[in-house]
């Protein structure tokens, strides 16, 4: 006779009831946001960590996004351009928080990180390392010297956005953005290059 | 048109490199810059800003970067209960459809009125189905049926081999929500992989659970030497990876009996 306990017993799972699949079967609007989530997650994350926001606080917004984009696609509105969408709405909300000061600076010891922390250096040796280290400080000055829609710009470029888009994103005009991108990277190519 | 004394703007040569330059414009700018050095000096040299930046944003940032499995397990869940939670579109209604809503108007009248003595709606969510089940040794196989992503041995061995993670706390609070536990002191339930992820289980909330660490002897310290035997075994060979998954889903508690050669746990 067994001495395992009566309650042990409380409620045996149908064998065979795993599921050893890929993708878990959903809805094909859950699916398809899931899939947007999958392509822009890491993008959104560091753009809106750029904010000064912590990592944690990051992820927040990250998930809020996405459950409005999904609300936004079950209500039939436009598709046009998901990718822009997905970024104004976290670009606002990244706003948002930081108005609320749920910066890094204002928290003790965190996740977050910031462009103003230490790059790890990877040159080979010693004098590329501190040549490469001293380039890499002079850029990273030039980009904390940057007005912050420059900034902006910058970022939402460097994660792929086309000049349309990052408009779109600030609301602002493409040839905003086009003289934005020339006066940083002209910047910082003086800052690189001195 | 750009001469040899008429050089591009910087601007110019950064919407060429971004392609946001008309095509015939570019071809021009290509022409020039065939023939002069300076240009394709500047050009390089904005290139050479464009890549310090990216570096500099990419490698600061991406390592502090949480893998996506957890928010992604999260907002499946979330996805999925609003998925579930909403109605459809309107449509217009069939004739008997239009009969049932007479029906149910006249249900609702004769309820006011004290005739019928309302019963309690079936539950629509799995949390209210769920609403009394306390996990004890078991999950919920409903709600946890569990989920493997890995399939082969060579996924969950060696240098890459998945290791166990921390349960982001948002998904915990989901897990107990849906187990109808929004109260439950969360030092007292370990929010565990019903499939461990060393065992190739997959970040996604029909296999998570909360089990308790005390209320029975079969509790989640029990289970945690069960998954550290089965990847030892499946990691020598002695276990089929697919084997071990079903045998820890199905029922742990005779998988722990059955490799440890025992009927009650080891202390």
């Amino acid at each position: 006779m067994s001495d395992q306990p009566p309650e042990t017993a409380l409620r045996l799972p149908v064998p065979g009831a795993i599921e050893t699949r890929s993708e878990p079967p959903a809805a094909p609007l859950v699916e398809e946001v899931v899939s947007l989530f999958d392509q822009l997650r890491d993008r959104l994350l560091r753009y809106v960590t750029s904010f000064g926001l912590r990592v944690h606080d990051g992820e927040d917004i990250v998930q809020e996004v996405f459950l409005a984009l999904f609300r936004h696609l079950q209500l039939g509105r436009s598709r046009k351009n998901l990718r822009a969408w997905a970024f104004r709405v976290a670009h606002n909300q990244a706003l948002k928080r930081r108005s609320q000061g749920r910066v890094r600076e204002q928290l003790t010891e965190d996740d977050g990180v910031t462009l103003a922390d230490l790059v790890p250096d990877t040159s080979p040796n010693p004098e590329d390392q501190a040549a490469g280290s001293q380039r890499r400080q002079r850029v990273l000055a030039a980009v904390t010297a940057l007005p912050e829609q420059d900034r902006r710009c910058l970022i939402l470029r460097a994660e792929g956005l086309r000049y349309r888009e990052i408009a779109e994103v600030l609301d602002i005009s493409l040839g905003a953005v086009s003289l934005s991108l020339e006066r940083s990277l002209t910047r910082l190519a003086r800052a690189a290059e001195r | 048109m750009w001469f040899q004394d008429t050089h591009p703007s910087d601007r110019e040569l950064i919407l060429a490199a971004d392609g946001e330059l008309p095509a015939r414009r570019v071809e021009r700018l290509r022409k020039h810059l065939t023939g002069c050095w300076g240009c394709r000096v500047r050009a390089q040299e904005l290139e050479g800003a464009v890549s310090e930046f990216v570096h500099l944003h990419r490698r600061t940032l991406d390592p502090h970067l949480p893998p996506a499995g957890a928010s992604r397990a999260l907002l499946k869940a979330e996805l999925d209960q609003l998925a579930s939670s909403q109605s459809p579109a309107w449509r217009p209604p069939h004739v008997w459809q239009l009969w049932l809503a007479g029906a149910a108007v006249s249900a609702f009248i004769l309820v006011l009125a004290g005739v019928l003595v309302p019963h309690r709606s079936a539950p629509r969510r799995q949390a209210t189905l769920y609403a009394s089940f306390v996990p004890i040794s078991f999950p919920a196989t409903e709600l946890t049926p569990g989920v493997a992503r890995a399939k082969t041995r060579s996924q969950v061995c060696g240098v890459n081999e998945e290791k166990n993670r921390e349960v982001p706390a948002a998904l915990k609070r989901r897990v107990f929500e849906l187990y109808g536990m929004p109260g439950a002191d969360p030092k007292a339930y370990e929010v565990d992989y019903l499939i461990t992820p060393a065992l190739g289980g997959a970040d996604d909330i029909a296999n998570l659970w909360p089990q308790s660490y005390s209320a029975t002897m079969w509790n989640a310290r029990v289970k945690d030497a069960l998954e550290d035997r089965l990847h030892d075994l499946v990691c020598r060979g002695d276990v089929e990876l697919v084997t071990a998954q079903q045998e820890i889903a199905a029922d742990w508690i005779s998988a722990y009996k059955k490799y440890f050669h025992t009927e009650r746990p080891i202390n």
